[in-house]
């Protein structure tokens, strides 16, 4: 019986990583005080309103972490144009014939669970698989609808260029009626994406069993060492580094 | 044969109206009413939430502007049976009477008047026996020669400006004006005091309210929450304001408006034998002092008056198959052909223009002819309106109704029968608002005792979850419209409008002719007027705007494919 | 009857009173040909015509409507409708208050409408029904759309009143049977002056008559039509109440205590956050009061299809397209429901499926382990 020797594999840089966790972090904020925005719970306080601001904080929030995860998507725009090859634009480009060839293999084995003859080591993936680049691509466009709808919404309250430069987006839709109504269903998007990619990481690590879930706090994936030109020994490295 | 002439479009008027006359030997031998246009509310309500229907229907019409609201509410009310509060009741009540109030001034002035005054005339007024007049006939205190000349001077000026705005191509000079130039002046006078009143006592809806036109209405009662002791509800600054401006505004009506309709009545007393028409009136009822199902507690007695035998009142039920409305003169057609009636609640529409096509000159009066069905009581036509109103409560016994009414016909020095006419009508509408003026300061009075004593509810909010309604209901809520009898019929299915419809005081008066060939108010009562000059319609447009039309209710649903469908209806016509 | 244009101030006359000198009279008109998209050479003639009209001639058209509009321009305070219309405006045009009808009344608008072409404002109430060839709306046995083109025609300028005209308003609520349409669809190439709500504000009509007629030029529009002046700013936004919402305190059902406090009205549906109108800062009927302020949620009124943007009574975001029940909430729980158990089905399916490459590393995994050595 033959067993895989495995190599670590730095795929998601740090930045890749804070861009992650900000993420998560601002989407399960902006999630929860969306819902409250929208059905404010009932607040049976008797205090003076003068001496309250319960509702403006949870706007507060809510618009704070608008901000934290427009400038995230900033910079990690930038960074597909400096980072690794897993967090490159070109990662993300979906119309090469590889990246076709992966698409349709992940859709056979993972998502409609067909078994292969035989295991090629190269249809795994190192960093995102075609269909998990298309599922981000998607869900690029998507926060692009969320920070469209959400600074026209938010425009109108405030006195800085920024989320005036989105201002046009509410005569587009013909008011903030549907803006509003765009925004609200979006965020449910958001929500069904999230509950697949958590499903779907948590699957991939227990079929494939390379540390997927862990590398989104490390970095590193294990790579068979025959899918590396050279591989660097494990030990000598972490001696080297002590 | 007969010379047809045409009054479209009707002016000063709300909504879409048009006549067609024939005319031999300078009088009116027959006459054809017809509304063209429609819009289709009641199927645009169909599938709505029932709370949120009377800002739906309140579109119906901005001119009368809360009557479908109310008739809406009501109807949910009565099938959901929902009381509501007094406070709520009382409130309703004031908003309707400063309507009346409202519009009834700003019909006889902005309306009606322009048929009876001649504002080009008033030139050529002498300023001093006008105020002469004036103070002979009200103490107002607007009254003095310097007062009148000054309007007249500002006339003059608009006058010799040549762009005569909305008086341009009037009936000035007209053989049938005949104020002298003194009484031309103080109506033109009026008409510009009224104007500037009219956006006073409507300041009673925007407290109550929020906004007029169209105020904010609720299922269960009102959403103006009373708060004696806080600024975020009605309180005593408030509510002063409504009685200060109901005040002012009964000041209005007592000091300008009947004055001004006695003395120019007393020179028209020859229109009391014009416009007679078939002489059956009905009146649904209104004021509820005691919640609506107590029909006794109404300030306005419901009944119907046949052939103007006054001296017998027969009962009006909207329940059974007593109302009824045909289609057979009207652009729709019914699944079982178009000469059965259809009670409101089985009602059905379908709309099939088959009209010439525009531009036109003549309808073909042969076969369909308007966008308004033709509503029956027990077959019959009524005529609806202040006058029916007035002399339901006269045939009813109400002592307060016959004291005004004689006390007007003494004063103007006609016999019973000058009401049933041109004039009486125009003549009820000010008896009328007298009366309403009256009754809504003493309603202003038990909301204020109301609150003394400690209630503060304004609304009834135990069967607002629709999980409370039951799978199906059905109601009808009924008002007397400024305009006349008003009811909205409505079927609930699984907390949706399943069915709605609109049976408007206009619809009875303006309709076109039923299946027995029996015309309604507005054809019959044109019948016999004289018109002195054909190219002239002013004596069609006296008669016409006696009613105070309001066409824009005119609206029924159809299904765009012509197919049959089952549901929604509207019966014209707009409170004005 | 003879003009005597000695005794009537023209616009240009008027403004050089007010200050302005010839250079800027010549700047407004520029800009408003500029606006209004003309070419340059039709300057001097918009320049002239502000100059030498007397009243501003102004015909009103009526067609799929219910009058509030003209009711509520009646209702304006400042300035008060008589002074409109005796000497600001010439009002040659209106069902609702002119004195003749039939033949005359429409002879009167043909008369402004040849005397004073390109030079008057044309005002719309009501939408236009394109449905059965436009059979759904006949004034003087002419159709709207024809009356309406006719009109606009000659017409320097066209204002919508209310969201009727503006954006099609009831009837032009689902299933829109009559086929209503909002006259900025109808007609490109004319200045638009779109003033939605049901009605207007009385002030806010009378106003853009003001501005039109005492400055000489339209107002500024922003992208939607609409005069700055007046729909700049959300109803939520200037709305007295704004400290509850900013607090969290809001009243949950009418008539309650929160509602007696006048808490605010967001629970209860209230529109005014996504409603742009001048209802917080110029209230109605001289600032009596505005729906807020009488305890009853903003519906939206001034806003494009707020009769079909869900329940009144209700915050809730409606999925575009569904009829009924189509909540966005409702459908999302649902959806999440059985995604969650799509998912799951996946999970099992996956062990059974993969149960040989599972079961193997998990045999490789354990006789590793046996075979630990330190």
């Amino acid at each position: 019986m033959k067993t895989r020797n495995f190599k670590r594999v730095m795929v998601w840089e740090l930045p890749v990583r804070i861009f992650h966790w900000l993420n998560v972090l601002c989407i399960v904020v902006l999630t929860i005080t969306g819902f409250l925005i929208a059905n404010p719970p009932a607040i049976l306080s008797s205090a003076e309103a003068t001496n309250l601001h319960t509702f403006g904080i949870i706007r507060f929030i809510h618009f704070t972490a608008a901000y934290i995860f427009f400038f995230v998507m900033i910079l990690r725009i930038y960074w597909a144009f400096v980072g690794n090859q897993f967090a490159s634009w070109r990662a993300f480009w979906p119309f090469t014939k590889k990246n076709w060839n992966n698409f349709w293999h992940v859709l056979k084995i993972d998502i409609f669970l067909l078994n292969e003859e035989k295991h090629d080591v190269r249809d795994i993936s190192i960093g995102h698989n075609s269909v998990a680049t298309l599922s981000y691509l998607v869900m690029f466009f998507i926060a692009l609808i969320q920070v469209f709808t959400g600074f026209a919404l938010y425009a109108d309250m405030s006195s800085w260029w920024l989320p005036k430069l989105f201002s046009w987006v509410i005569p587009l839709f013909g008011g903030d009626f549907m803006v509003r109504t765009i925004h609200h269903i979006a965020m449910w998007l958001f929500i069904f994406f999230s509950m697949i990619h958590v499903y779907l990481v948590f699957y991939h690590d227990y079929i494939e069993g390379r540390g997927e879930v862990s590398s989104m706090f490390g970095g590193f994936k294990f790579v068979d060492e025959t899918r590396l030109k050279k591989a660097v020994e494990e030990l000598d490295e972490e001696i080297k580094t002590d | 044969m007969a010379n047809r002439i045409v009054v479209d479009p009707v002016t000063r008027i709300e909504g879409h109206l048009r006549i067609e006359a024939e005319i031999k030997d300078g009088k009116i031998v027959d006459a054809y009413s017809s509304s063209t246009m429609v819009r289709g509310i009641e199927q645009i309500v169909k599938g709505r939430d029932p709370r949120d229907v009377w800002a739906f229907v309140q579109r119906t019409c901005g001119v009368c502007t809360t009557v479908h609201a109310l008739a809406s509410v009501r109807a949910v009310e009565d099938a959901l049976d929902i009381a509501i509060p007094a406070n709520a009741e009382m409130v309703r009540n004031i908003m309707e009477g400063s309507l009346y109030m409202h519009d009834h001034v700003v019909h006889f002035y902005h309306l009606h008047a322009l048929d009876w005054v001649d504002v080009v005339n008033c030139l050529k007024a002498d300023p001093k026996k006008t105020s002469e007049i004036a103070q002979s006939i009200s103490s107002w205190p607007k009254s003095s020669p310097g007062y009148f000349s000054d309007v007249q001077r500002r006339i003059q000026k608009f006058v010799e400006s040549g762009q005569l705005g909305i008086f341009a191509n009037g009936y000035w000079g007209h053989p049938q004006m005949k104020l002298p130039a003194e009484v031309n002046l103080l109506g033109v006078a009026h008409y510009l005091e009224a104007l500037e009143w009219q956006k006073e006592i409507v300041k009673i809806h925007t407290i109550f309210g929020g906004k007029n036109p169209h105020p904010n209405y609720l299922v269960g009662g009102m959403a103006c929450a009373i708060n004696s002791e806080s600024p975020g509800g009605l309180n005593a600054e408030r509510l002063a304001m409504v009685g200060k401006l109901l005040k002012e505004g009964k000041q209005f009506v007592e000091q300008v408006y009947i004055p001004d309709l006695l003395a120019i009545a007393s020179f028209y007393k020859d229109w009391g034998a014009i416009g007679k028409g078939f002489g059956n009136y009905m009146s649904y009822g209104d004021f509820p002092t005691n919640g609506y199902a107590d029909l006794s507690s109404f300030k306005f007695p419901q009944g119907v008056i046949l052939d103007r035998d006054l001296s017998k009142v027969h009962d009006v039920d909207h329940r059974n198959g007593d109302i009824e409305e045909f289609v057979n003169n009207s652009w729709y057609n019914y699944s079982d052909g178009d000469d059965k009636g259809k009670h409101p609640w089985d009602g059905e529409t379908n709309i099939n223009y088959s009209g010439p096509k525009p531009p036109y000159d003549f309808l073909n009066v042969e076969e369909k002819y308007s966008f308004i069905k033709t509503p029956r009581w027990k077959g019959l036509p009524m005529e609806v309106g202040p006058l029916a109103r007035l002399l339901v409560g006269y045939g009813r016994g109400n002592k307060e109704i016959q004291d005004a009414v004689n006390g007007a016909l003494t004063h103007l020095d006609v016999p019973v029968d000058a009401l049933f006419s041109t004039l009486g009508r125009t003549a009820a509408r000010g008896i009328e608002t007298q009366l309403v003026a009256n009754w809504t300061m003493g309603f202003y009075d038990t909301l204020m005792n109301n609150i003394k004593n400690g209630d503060e509810r304004m609304a009834n909010m135990n069967s607002w979850e629709p999980k409370t309604w039951p799978a199906e209901a059905k109601g009808v809520g009924f008002m007397e419209a400024p305009r006349g009898a008003l009811a909205h019929w409505i079927r609930i299915k699984d907390g949706k409008t399943a069915n709605y419809q609109q049976v408007v005081p206009s619809t009875w008066n303006a309709s076109p002719r039923d299946p027995k060939g029996q015309r309604s108010a507005y054809e019959s009562t044109l019948i016999g007027t004289p018109v002195a000059d054909p190219e002239l319609p002013l004596e069609i447009i006296r008669t016409i705007h006696s009613f105070d039309p309001c066409i824009a209710c005119a609206v029924h649903l159809y299904d765009e494919h012509g197919n049959h469908i089952s549901q929604v209806q509207n019966i014209a016509s707009c409170e004005r | 009857m003879s003009i005597n244009n000695e005794q009537r101030k023209t616009y240009y006359e008027s403004i050089i009173k007010n200050g302005y000198n010839r250079r800027d009279f010549m700047k407004f008109t520029t800009y408003m040909a500029a606006f209004m998209g003309l070419e340059s050479t039709m300057v001097g003639q918009i320049a002239k015509s502000l100059e030498n009209t007397p009243r501003l001639p102004v015909i009103w058209e009526h067609y799929q409507e219910c009058t509030c509009c003209s009711e509520s321009f009646i209702r304006s305070d400042h300035p008060i409708v008589a002074d409109i219309i005796l000497d600001r405006i010439s009002l040659d045009y209106t069902l609702t208050l002119m004195a003749a009808s039939g033949h005359q009344a429409e002879a009167a608008k043909q008369e402004t409408m040849n005397k004073y072409k390109g030079e008057y404002i044309l005002c719309v109430e009501g939408s236009i029904p394109l449905g059965d060839d436009g059979n759904y709306c006949c004034i003087a046995g002419k159709s709207a759309k024809e009356s309406f083109l006719e009109a606009a025609e000659g017409a320097k300028a066209i204002i919508a009143w209310g969201s009727c005209a503006s954006n099609g308003c009831i009837q032009a609520a689902k299933p829109n049977p009559t086929e209503a349409t909002p006259i900025h669809k109808i007609v490109k190439n004319k200045p638009i002056i779109r003033v939605p709500g049901c009605p207007p504000i009385g002030e806010v009509m009378a106003g853009i008559i003001v501005h039109v007629v005492a400055f000489g030029r339209l107002p500024e529009l922003d992208r939607l039509g609409r005069p700055k002046a007046f729909y700049a700013k959300r109803v939520h936004d200037s709305c007295y109440r704004r400290p509850y919402y900013d607090a969290g305190l809001f009243a949950e059902t009418f008539d309650d205590h929160n509602a007696k406090e006048g808490y605010c009205l967001y629970k209860l549906g209230c529109k005014g956050p996504m409603t742009y109108n001048s209802c917080g800062t110029i209230k109605w009927n001289n600032g009596v009061s505005y729906p807020i302020q009488s305890g009853h949620g903003c519906i939206g009124c001034s806003e494009a299809n707020f009769w079909d943007n869900g329940p009144f009574y209700e915050r809730a975001t409606k999925v575009p397209g569904l009829e009924e029940e189509g909540l966005a909430d409702d459908i999302g729980k649902v959806a999440a429901g059985v995604l969650a158990g799509g998912l799951a089905v996946h999970a099992v399916a996956a062990n059974i499926s993969k149960r040989k490459e599972l079961m193997s590393r998990i045999r490789r995994g354990k006789s590793n382990e046996k075979n630990i050595d330190s």
